[in-house]
């Protein structure tokens, strides 16, 4: 029995939305065979929930709760209609399916796709010709169609042109993107209330403008925190001598024992063991600002191996005999380009089929949790180094912009529980990652089809997996929840939102990111309830260690199984524990209520202490 | 007694299995325990361990700093001592070589165990699980169904039960022919009846075929289980063992059935391993996690390699296979493995588990291990080695049967109305031999040594103890949405389960427990209400009119006991440290109640490097094991990490 579907396929470029959306919808309607079966653990989540697959064409069926049907026979045929203004209505296919049930929706970002690529289809007795997308969220869509419709097929055209734009000289899709949130995220980051808050400036650091134009170094925010004593011209030499010209700079520094997390690029010592006094007196002074300390340490975030072949090629690293005082100590992380094979390795063993035999040894040939593990351990030591040892810390890696964020974020967010509220983790976003330059245009490559592109890597996947990680351990610690870490991500390639986009503050301000575009922080923080931890407690001064040790990571499958097409999600935790929030809530509000009644009757004293104990022990 | 020669040894030190810190502290040995007391810090930091617990002493090759000695236990505690001199060390050694393998019930501990409970309330924690009730409320007998007394005296099957269910039109000779036909005369009866569709789930053991022995009785006791359900024309008989090791059996005379003499069976194999297959793969797997400085390549490779986890995945698959059957088809199933106790109380139990949401209550969770395993006769003192035995009986079959539901209850954490916590606390007193149920291999041999006389009752000890054992998310709506649960089967779905095997390695666990954070919500929410109530009693003391609030309060003395305020390291304090506060707060009065709960004030505190957050010795405030608030220093974290 066969049922014709039909299938609308729209690419859908509009105001609102940037993706490649295919509806499907029963054309002829007859009964299923068989009752569907649901499936237990049904849940109210209405975020993708319950995905169905088919085998064939390697589709995701979302919203169909049966799985119970066939893919035996299975035919798509494209007919290709006119494209309209702002809307493309590219297509419709025929799909003869054996299912029922509602239709199904497809969204692809069009921001998510890696790569296009017109595949052969041999299997289905006819001369069918395919389309497969690359996405970078760790799936490839497939689709069939027939030959004789091939001549239609502008639609690969129109696709990669809206997918591609900046190979297409058209405008990235943040510029068309105007939706109007009641918050405007780009206010969450203020360098300057930032470092307030942090207790900057102090007798010892100084807040300075000295590249406000972005001409000391043009990947560096405008704002920068350095040494007091050291003047403008010894910054200059220092900066010349650092790779890309990125000096030490403050980015963290501990509220009690003034102990710094300091971030920089390399310094170009080269074959021949090249000095700079500048920069010895300047690891000094910001080993002298702390007092506790007699030692300052620096973390190369790189193998040795690695950073010895620099130094051989102009860069290098600090020269023990040369700094006195300072303890130099390799962190061994691999370099972006074994990053992005590992990320490509995990592709390939949880999308589209699982070896269920050999799934543990597949995961761990990706090496991907080994390498969760050495970021995770390198952050821990430089948190403990800073908050056990009292002592500051200067971290790089080559340019420091990749692992550095990484690893300066990830202690600060160990060192600082502001970090771990929701706004907080958007000022250390926006902080260690977008003003530092990390350059995200390369490392995600937007709207660039040269997919082969070496600059590409997961840096900041592999962050945010960190923090996942992180949040496992802790799990009241964190504001934010599982769903606020997914979304950063699906929108660090969605170029839906300025928040990722370009290399650098300076390429941002240039291309007037923040006065054209949206930032993502407006969308999360006008939906803020969806991304809340209902568990969260607010502990100002806890500092966090992780336990980096194998038998506590996890693969997060949430994220990098969930196009597999026999991931279904668990059961949610989270709407009982809201519940329990929010009946919480109630009760706190009527212990209020009470409690003003209580002291406006005047005639007592001691009710609202008796108040006062159940307040504390829900805070 | 006598085999205690030193019964106290100081300066004994403790090495962290993980890390390079060690304790010291004083050995003591008494009848019942070995235990440890650390000497230097004020708050005396004991390990309590029973002697049934342990597993295996070895006195390792001299060292400069004293004689090592390392035991091991079944609940998966490994500790190492260094005893400084060589003759303690050997007094302890052989004192616990006696002490470890009793030889007789007599010598249990639970023959000795004395909780200081009346006779009146023994007995009551004896009554309280019915299975008699239990069958009822599954429905029987009906008119398919009835009980039989041919097993009054143990006399057809010495494994069995009194109580047997079979079909209303199996006759006695029928009965007894059949069971001559079974290995250990284990014939087929009903363990569970699924009321919706009539359909039964029964068991045996293993028919004693060979190559071509047909018994007529034993084909018309299955023609009967067939009759008996009027939904489906064939009953499903499930040889949950791999077909190779049933063709093997054929040999020695016995194996499985054979489709052409029985008119109206489908027959499947399921492929789950024997007992010998799952105690390497255990051993294996915690050779694998016992290692120091694990690497990611190693633990994932050894985790695969030990099976532990495809072997887990094996049994939900034949369960899931059984309730498939069971709830869709509305076939009755037949399952047996070699002699129908062990995989066979796997699959049955774990298949009732996932069909009816009784089971997945605390309550019945009980009833179903008193059914199906208890009473059914799996040998839990071989399985267990509570006495000295043949080490190839021993198997972690039990154990592994928690590790399933433990799979289960991370796929549906919100069906399950016990915790993770009693799974634990299960598994802990099977092999304690604390209490009376899990003595012995059968019910019979359990009547003989007169258990429910002479010991206690685990069941009313859990019920004591129950607001440890519940599950904060059970949702009552969620099984009746889904009263039949369909667990995913994927690789990923199937976890090391850290909490049961690295229960006691403190520094293994995550730093917060999303189970205590819940608890405490909740409990703040009582403590809330309560306040209201208070309140608002004042007030209308005082003659304050207040407005209509309803009030869903509650009075104070039905707060549970009073949890740490600070949510993060708050472990359930045990008992006396939360009286002290309580008694504290009371001396303080006003002044106390102003400060903050966490009582971080301004100070920074290091998390993950503090005392009190063992995911679940602190919930160890029970009998035999003392909690122990293991101090992990800040070295040893970092250490860890860069291992």
């Amino acid at each position: 029995m066969v049922q014709t579907v039909n299938c609308s396929y729209n690419l859908k470029s509009n105001r609102r939305t940037h993706s490649i959306r295919i509806h499907f919808s029963r054309l002829q309607g007859t009964e299923g065979r068989q009752q569907a079966s649901t499936v237990g653990g049904g849940s109210t989540d209405t975020w993708r929930d319950h995905q169905s697959y088919c085998q064939r064409c390697h589709v995701h069926l979302s919203l169909l709760r049966s799985r119970k049907w066939h893919s035996d026979h299975h035919r798509l045929q494209a007919l290709l209609q006119e494209p309209r203004t702002g809307m493309l209505e590219l297509s419709i296919f025929q799909f003869s399916h054996l299912w029922k049930d509602p239709p199904f929706v497809l969204d692809v970002n069009l921001g998510a796709i890696s790569r296009l690529e017109t595949i052969g289809v041999q299997s289905h007795g006819e001369n069918t010709r395919g389309l497969e997308i690359v996405c970078k969220d760790l799936r490839n869509p497939r689709f069939a169609y027939k030959k004789q419709e091939q001549s239609k097929l502008e639609i690969l055209g129109m696709l990669s042109k809206y997918a591609f734009p900046l190979s297409h000289n058209l405008p990235l899709f943040a510029y068309k993107y105007q939706e109007k949130f009641p918050k405007d995220g780009w206010k969450v980051y203020d360098p300057i209330s930032e470092y307030k808050r942090q207790g900057l400036p102090n007798e010892s650091w100084i807040i300075s403008k000295i590249n406000s134009s972005y001409e000391v170094c043009d990947t560096y925010p405008a704002v920068l925190v350095v040494p007091a004593s050291i003047t403008e011209d010894e910054l200059r030499r220092v900066s010349v001598f650092r790779a890309k010209r990125r000096f030490p700079v403050l980015s963290w520094i501990h509220p009690e024992s003034q102990a710094a997390v300091v971030r920089c690029g390399q310094p170009l010592v080269g074959p021949s063991d090249r000095r700079c006094r500048e920069d010895e007196r300047y690891l000094q002074t910001v080993l002298d600002a702390s007092a506790q300390s007699h030692k300052l340490c620096i973390f190369d975030a790189r193998q040795s191996s690695v950073a010895d072949t620099s130094k051989a090629k102009d860069g290098g690293y600090e020269n023990e005999s040369f700094y006195p005082n300072v303890e130099l100590n390799f962190l061994e992380i691999p370099t972006i380009h074994v990053m992005r094979e590992s990320l490509r390795k995990l592709k390939e063993a949880v999308y589209p089929t699982i070896d269920e035999q050999r799934w543990l040894s597949s995961v761990d040939a990706t090496h991907w949790l080994e390498y969760i593990r050495l970021l995770l351990a390198g952050a821990v030591r430089i948190a403990d180094r800073v908050e056990g040892g009292k002592s500051s810390v200067v971290v790089h890696c080559s340019d420091g912009w990749d692992r550095t964020a990484q690893l300066t974020s990830l202690a600060m967010l160990m060192l600082d529980a502001h970090y771990r509220s929701l706004r907080g983790f958007q000022t250390l976003l926006e902080k260690e990652w977008t003003s530092f330059g990390h350059r995200f245009a390369s490392r995600v490559g937007h709207g660039d089809e040269n997919h082969a592109n070496s600059e590409r890597s997961p840096l900041f996947l592999q962050f945010i997996d960190c923090v996942w990680q992180m949040t496992r351990q802790f799990p009241s610690a964190f504001e934010f929840n599982e769903l606020f870490l997914i979304t950063v991500l699906d929108h660090l390639y969605s170029c839906l939102f300025g928040t990722f986009l370009y290399n650098s503050e300076q390429e941002r301000v240039s291309k007037e990111v923040f006065s054209k575009t949206v930032s993502l922080w407006s969308y999360i923080n006008s939906h803020a309830e969806d991304f809340i931890n209902p568990l969260y407690v607010h502990y100002e001064h806890h500092v966090l260690y992780p336990v980096a040790s194998q038998r506590n990571l996890d693969l997060w499958v949430n994220y990098y199984v969930r196009w597999n097409p026999r991931m279904r999600p668990q059961v949610p935790v989270h709407q009982n524990l809201k519940d329990l929030l929010v009946m919480r809530a109630e009760l706190q509000r009527r212990v209020e209520e009470i409690q003003r009644e209580a002291s406006s009757s005047r005639s007592l004293s001691s009710s609202s202490e008796l108040g006062g104990t159940a307040m504390h022990t829900t805070t | 007694m006598e085999h205690i020669r030193t019964p106290k040894v100081e300066q004994v030190k403790l090495l962290d299995r993980f890390s390079n810190k060690t304790t010291t502290g004083t050995l003591h040995l008494t009848a019942t325990h070995l235990i440890f007391v650390e000497s230097n810090v004020s708050g005396a930091h004991e390990i309590w361990i029973l002697h049934h617990h342990i597993a295996s002493v070895e006195k390792l090759s001299l060292t400069t700093t004293g004689c090592p000695l390392l035991i091991q236990c079944r609940n998966f505690r490994v500790v190492h001592f260094v005893v400084p001199r060589e003759r303690d060390c050997h007094d302890i050694y052989s004192s616990l070589l006696h002490l470890l393998r009793p030889e007789s019930y007599d010598e249990l501990y639970a023959f000795s165990y004395n909780p200081k409970q009346n006779e009146q309330q023994r007995e009551e924690g004896w009554q309280l699980l019915d299975l008699t009730a239990e069958f009822e409320r599954m429905g029987l007998p009906c008119d398919q169904w009835q009980l039989t007394d041919v097993n009054r005296d143990y006399k057809v099957c010495e494994t069995y039960p009194r109580d047997l269910y079979v079909p209303i039109t199996a006759s006695k000779p029928i009965i007894v022919g059949s069971s001559k036909f079974r290995s250990k005369g284990r014939f087929p009866v009903l363990t569970y009846f699924y009321q919706e569709k009539k359909a039964a789930v029964c068991r045996c053991s293993q028919p004693l075929s060979g190559f071509s022995a047909r018994c007529l009785e034993d084909e018309h006791m299955l023609q009967a289980i067939s009759r008996a359900n009027h939904n489906s024309r064939f009953v499903y008989v499930m040889d949950t063992r791999p077909k190779l090791n049933a063709l093997a059996n054929r040999a020695a005379g016995k194996g499985y059935e054979n489709e052409d003499n029985y008119s109206n069976i489908r027959f499947q194999f399921v492929g789950i391993e024997n007992i010998h297959v799952m105690r390497a793969s255990l051993q294996k797997l915690l050779e694998v996690v016992g290692t120091r400085a694990l690497s990611v390549t190693d633990y994932l490779a050894g985790l695969e390699s030990s099976g532990w986890l495809r072997h887990v995945k094996a049994i939900v698959d034949a369960a899931i296979f059984l309730t498939k059957a069971v709830t869709v088809e509305g076939a009755s199933v037949l399952v047996h493995c070699s002699d129908g106790w062990d995989r066979t109380a796997q699959v049955c139990s774990l298949g009732a588990l996932l069909m009816d949401p009784y089971y997945r209550t605390l309550k019945g969770f009980m009833v179903l291990i008193e059914k199906d395993w208890i009473s059914f006769g799996h040998k839990f003192a071989d399985r267990c080695d509570q006495l000295d035995g043949d080490p190839r009986e021993v198997s972690p079959v039990f154990t592994q049967f928690l590790d399933c539901v433990w799979q289960l209850m991370e796929q549906f954490p919100q069906d399950f109305e016990f915790s993770e916590w009693f799974l634990i606390q299960l598994h802990e007193h099977v092999h304690s031999c604390q209490f009376g149920n899990f003595l012995g291999n059968s019910q019979r041999q359990r009547e003989e040594l007169q258990l429910k006389e002479r010991t206690y009752s685990l069941w009313a000890h859990l019920f004591s103890e129950r607001h440890h054992c519940l599950n904060p998310l059970y949702s009552l709506s969620s099984a009746e949405k889904h009263p039949v649960l369909e667990p995913l089967t994927q690789p990923w779905n199937f976890r090391f389960w850290r909490n049961m095997y690295h229960q006691f390695d403190r520094s293994m666990h995550p730093r917060q427990s999303v189970l205590k954070h819940t608890l405490a919500l909740k409990e703040s929410n009582v403590q809330l209400e309560a306040t209201v109530h208070a309140l608002k009693m004042k007030l209308q003391k005082l003659g304050v009119s207040t407005s209509p609030l309803e009030l869903l309060s509650r009075p104070w003395e039905h707060g549970p006991p009073s949890r740490p305020r600070s949510l993060i390291l708050g472990a359930p304090l045990s008992r006396k440290e939360a009286q002290q506060e309580e008694e504290e707060e009371e001396v303080l009065g006003e002044e106390a109640l102003e400060d903050g709960p966490d009582g971080s004030g301004g100070e920074r505190t290091a998390e993950g490097s503090s005392a009190t957050e063992n995911g679940y010795g602190e919930l160890q405030d029970s009998f035999g094991s003392k909690s122990e608030p293991a101090v992990v220093s800040l070295e040893l974290g970092v250490a860890r990490m860069t291992c």
